[in-house]
């Protein structure tokens, strides 16, 4: 059995790699014991000295053979982990094989196709540079795979399916016009847990970088639209720019603001999510990332995208 | 890109490898269509990116009935987007019977099917922001919305079909953005085609002469050239460019400008019914992307064989807004607001019909006994048309007595006669205007008369209501506003013998290897549709012929 550890088990991705690596048949994953306390996960096996106020990784890395770096709650959570992963990693009397998720943000305000050899920008924030900065170290490591997916969605996913779902649902995203023209890269979760599957199994992989996302990504308007019928939140609405304006400009701040304060209150209530003008940069950048190489040497496929939305609407509505 | 041609430098020499002229619905829908092909893009547009009156006046000409056809200067735009700028949005396919050559209709036949069009109908849909390419309400809903007209059995019509809307889409302003980032895409605003220059033969297009109306003058020169400047502007364009050929480019058979159509609209009739109100659902579904979408009677291809007529639809209407006798505060609100709807549309709202002031005065008064009705209308009409970007498509009346009168649009036959010319008069760059001899024949009438009748039988036979009109005022009703407005189809027919039409099946001119028409004017018939979709869909299937058959330098 190959003992993989998996980092940032108790974020969404990392969840549902751990569950796809406990269901293969060929893999142990391990992870962060408060991490999967948190995420109730099953048939994973606590590994101290994983988490992020460990000082160093090195120990654990002692009985592991692949590591999973699913880490993308925060911009300082990106960098701290893969500063000490790496560090760890080369310092580890047997280097691990490190798959490491990092994201098409990296790619930052390009438009067109895709592939891995374009160049890398931090441009679109502090997030996409602490992810840039992440895949330089993961560079100078040689026993490890990248992963950029797109936009990840599918059961549990906050992100892109549950907000999403939210906003679908109040009326507050539908069809956006102009503003929803761009291509919508997503990945079904289960899709990219698969992906890594795949790069662990195959030693032709190490090395390399791979974007993911569906075949035939749709624009943002249209998933919206995919999205909404699944949900049966239908007929969408038509959102216009003044009202696109006025929610990203004039009441995300303040309802975020609010939101930030409530958390760190403590206080239970909830406010409206706000739609920060980075979502909508997003929805009209024509970015359609380029897959083949995944198909070639991985041999990766994606669920139909209609199958993974009928999937996430019905967790969606369970949680409802 | 997209640049004025005032930051060009005078006399420059544009090139590209498709040079499209006019950025209304066809042109524009062929540039998105282009993006990312080998073949370098330039598409000139004669306005800026708002109305300007000067630029608008070169649209200007002469009637030779100021009754049966509006001037040349209104229901069209020269501007970036064109007519879609002022556009109502209805959409809806060609039907099969459109392309067929029907014994009974003179000069009917498209050399290509609908199922040549159908592969780019789905795409138009998108570009107009139709939603899906469904047009039953059969197919177009998962949960089928009520019937139009309960009870209603019918053999000659069908209340299935269905009209999708637009919301409407400003063809400019909806995809500005796309053509602005697109590399391989030139757009040149201020930038008049005044002559196509062909080659001693007139067999080959060399170059268009650009003028701005401040003075400068460019050469536009590209491999392949592409018209869609609309019905009335190609025509004319190809009859003023004649230094090679007198008659003008491709017009060696005097076909360029004759077979003009529009359409044959109005409404008529009272139509009573004797059900419940609930029975009659006369407005709009709302379909999933958030489309309106309403329910037409459209008489059926058998019947239209059967009985020798033309296409023909019809759709449950209010009574005449200008008659105070409707006691409807609504339509008098509309009536007293004339001043604030735009021409185009208060001409069919309104017509020019002299009203007295006493017919004023009880307006007035309809709107004071209802005045909550009034507000509640126009609260709507503020929010769901004025505010909105996808807009409420049409004023729905829903008649607490079951009455109705009865709203047509029917195809109109070609007619070699009814014809646009090269006036005399000249416009501000020096070009000559048009003049617009639109007519009808006894044929067209026909068909409206004869539909009625069929319409109002099945309604009585249905046992659901009766239609009553008087048969000898359609051919009054049909024409009080004249031609249809903004539909200006066929002056550029497509056809397999150039002596009876302008452009081949691929909708390039017989007579000249290089040059296209997107757009109306390509149109053998105009069948009961309104054109955007199908102009859209063959601008589509254009570019498709160009990517496939045009060589990049």
């Amino acid at each position: 059995m190959m003992k993989v550890l998996v980092l940032g088990i108790e974020e969404f991705i990392g969840q549902r790699v751990a569950v796809a690596l406990s269901r293969c048949g060929w893999a142990q994953p391990f992870g962060d014991p408060a991490g999967i306390q948190a995420a109730g996960l099953e048939g994973v096996i606590p590994l101290s000295g994983t988490s992020a106020g460990s000082a160093s990784m090195v120990a654990a890395l002692d009985c592991i053979d692949a590591v999973v770096n699913c880490v993308s709650s925060s911009p300082r959570a990106v960098g701290d982990t893969a500063q000490r992963l790496f560090t760890a990693a080369r310092q580890s009397g047997t280097p691990p094989l490190v798959v490491h998720i990092s994201s098409m943000a990296v790619y930052g305000a390009v438009e067109g196709s895709v592939d891995e050899d374009t160049g890398l920008t931090g441009e679109l924030g502090p997030y996409a540079q602490a992810k840039v900065a992440a895949e330089g170290l993961a560079n100078s490591y040689p026993r490890r795979i990248i992963l950029r997916p797109g936009c990840e969605y599918g059961p549990g996913g906050e992100l892109w399916s549950g907000r999403v779902a939210r906003f679908l649902v109040a009326g507050r995203l539908g069809d956006l016009g102009a503003a929803g023209d761009g291509i919508c890269n997503l990945v079904h979760v289960d899709d990219l847990a698969s992906a890594v599957l795949l790069g662990l199994d195959n030693p032709a992989a190490v090395g390399g970088t791979f974007n993911l996302a569906v075949s035939d990504p749709p624009t943002w308007n249209e998933y919206f639209l995919r999205f909404a019928i699944a949900l049966g939140a239908v007929p969408v609405r038509r959102i216009s720019r003044r009202a696109l304006a006025l929610e990203t400009k004039v009441l995300a701040p303040p309802l975020k603001i609010l939101e930030l304060a409530l958390k760190k209150s403590g206080a239970g209530a909830a406010v409206p999510a706000p739609l920060p003008p980075s979502f909508l940069r997003l929805a009209c950048q024509e970015i359609r990332l380029d897959c083949s190489r995944a198909g070639d040497t991985l041999q990766w496929n994606c669920r139909p995208l209609d199958q993974g939305l009928a999937e996430t609407a019905a967790w969606f509505r369970q949680q409802q | 890109m997209i640049v004025s041609a005032h930051e060009l430098t005078e006399g420059q020499t544009l090139e590209a490898d498709i040079c499209i002229v006019g950025a209304g619905a066809a042109g524009i829908a062929m540039a998105l269509a282009l993006i990312d092909s080998p073949l370098s893009v330039l598409l000139l547009e004669s306005g800026g990116f708002e109305a300007d009156a000067q630029t608008q006046a070169l649209y200007e000409g002469g009637v030779a009935d100021a009754r049966l056809h509006s001037p040349p200067d209104r229901y069209r735009q020269r501007r970036f987007g064109g007519s879609t700028t002022i556009w109502g949005g209805r959409c809806m396919p060609f039907d099969a019977i459109d392309f067929e050559a029907r014994a009974f209709v003179a000069d009917s036949g498209w050399p290509i099917g609908l199922d040549d069009v159908l592969p780019f109908y789905p795409q138009a849909n998108r570009l107009c922001e139709a939603g899906a390419f469904a047009y039953t309400a059969s197919t177009a809903f998962r949960v089928p919305p009520r019937p139009m007209m309960a009870g209603f059995a019918s053999t000659n019509f069908t209340t299935d079909a269905l009209e999708r809307f637009s919301c409407p889409t400003d063809f400019g302003a909806r995809y500005a953005h796309k053509l602005r980032a697109a590399r391989n895409i030139r757009v040149v605003l201020h930038a008049n085609v005044t002559q196509l220059q062909a080659n001693s033969a007139a067999t080959h297009i060399d170059a268009l002469r650009v003028q701005t109306l401040q003075g400068r003058q460019y050469t536009a020169r590209a491999h392949r050239y592409v018209l869609s400047t609309g019905g009335l502007e190609v025509p004319r364009l190809l009859l003023a460019s004649r230094d090679r050929q007198p008659t003008g480019i491709g017009n060696a058979h005097d076909v360029v400008g004759r077979y003009y159509m529009c359409h044959l609209a109005g409404t008529i009739g009272t139509l009573r019914f004797t059900g419940p109100v609930d029975a009659i659902h006369h407005g709009y579904d709302v379909a999933d992307e958030g489309v309106y979408c309403r329910r037409r009677l459209a008489l059926l291809p058998e019947t239209q064989r059967a009985q020798q007529l033309g296409n023909f639809i019809a759709r449950l209407h209010h009574p005449r807004i200008t008659d105070p006798a409707h006691r409807n505060a609504v339509l008098s609100l509309l009536f007293l607001a004339k001043a604030f709807i735009p021409y185009e549309y208060a001409k069919r709202l309104h017509g020019d019909e002299i009203v007295s002031t006493r017919q004023w005065l009880a307006h007035m008064g309809n709107v004071a006994a209802r005045p909550f009705d009034a507000l509640a209308f126009a609260w709507h009409m503020l929010r769901d048309r004025k505010l909105a970007e996808r807009k409420f498509p049409s004023i729905i009346i829903r008649s607490r007595a079951n009455l109705y009168s009865l709203d047509f649009h029917a195809e109109q036959q070609p007619n070699r006669n009814s014809r646009v010319t090269l006036g005399t008069g000249r416009d501000a760059l020096g070009m000559a205007q048009l003049c617009v001899d639109w007519r009808y024949t006894p044929s067209d009438v026909d068909t409206v008369q004869r539909a009625l009748a069929l319409l109002a039988r099945d309604i009585e036979r249905s046992g659901i209501g009766r239609l009553d009109y008087d048969p000898a005022t359609v051919e009054d009703e049909m024409t009080r506003y004249g031609a249809y407005g903004g539909h200006h189809i066929g002056t550029a027919r497509m056809g397999t013998d150039p002596r009876s039409s302008v452009v081949d099946a691929s909708c390039r001119v017989h007579s000249v290897e290089n040059l296209y028409i997107a757009g109306a004017a390509v149109f053998p018939t105009s069948s009961q549709a309104n054109p955007t979709l199908t102009i859209v869909a063959l601008a589509l299937r254009l570019a498709a012929h160009l990517k496939a058959t045009a060589k990049p330098r």
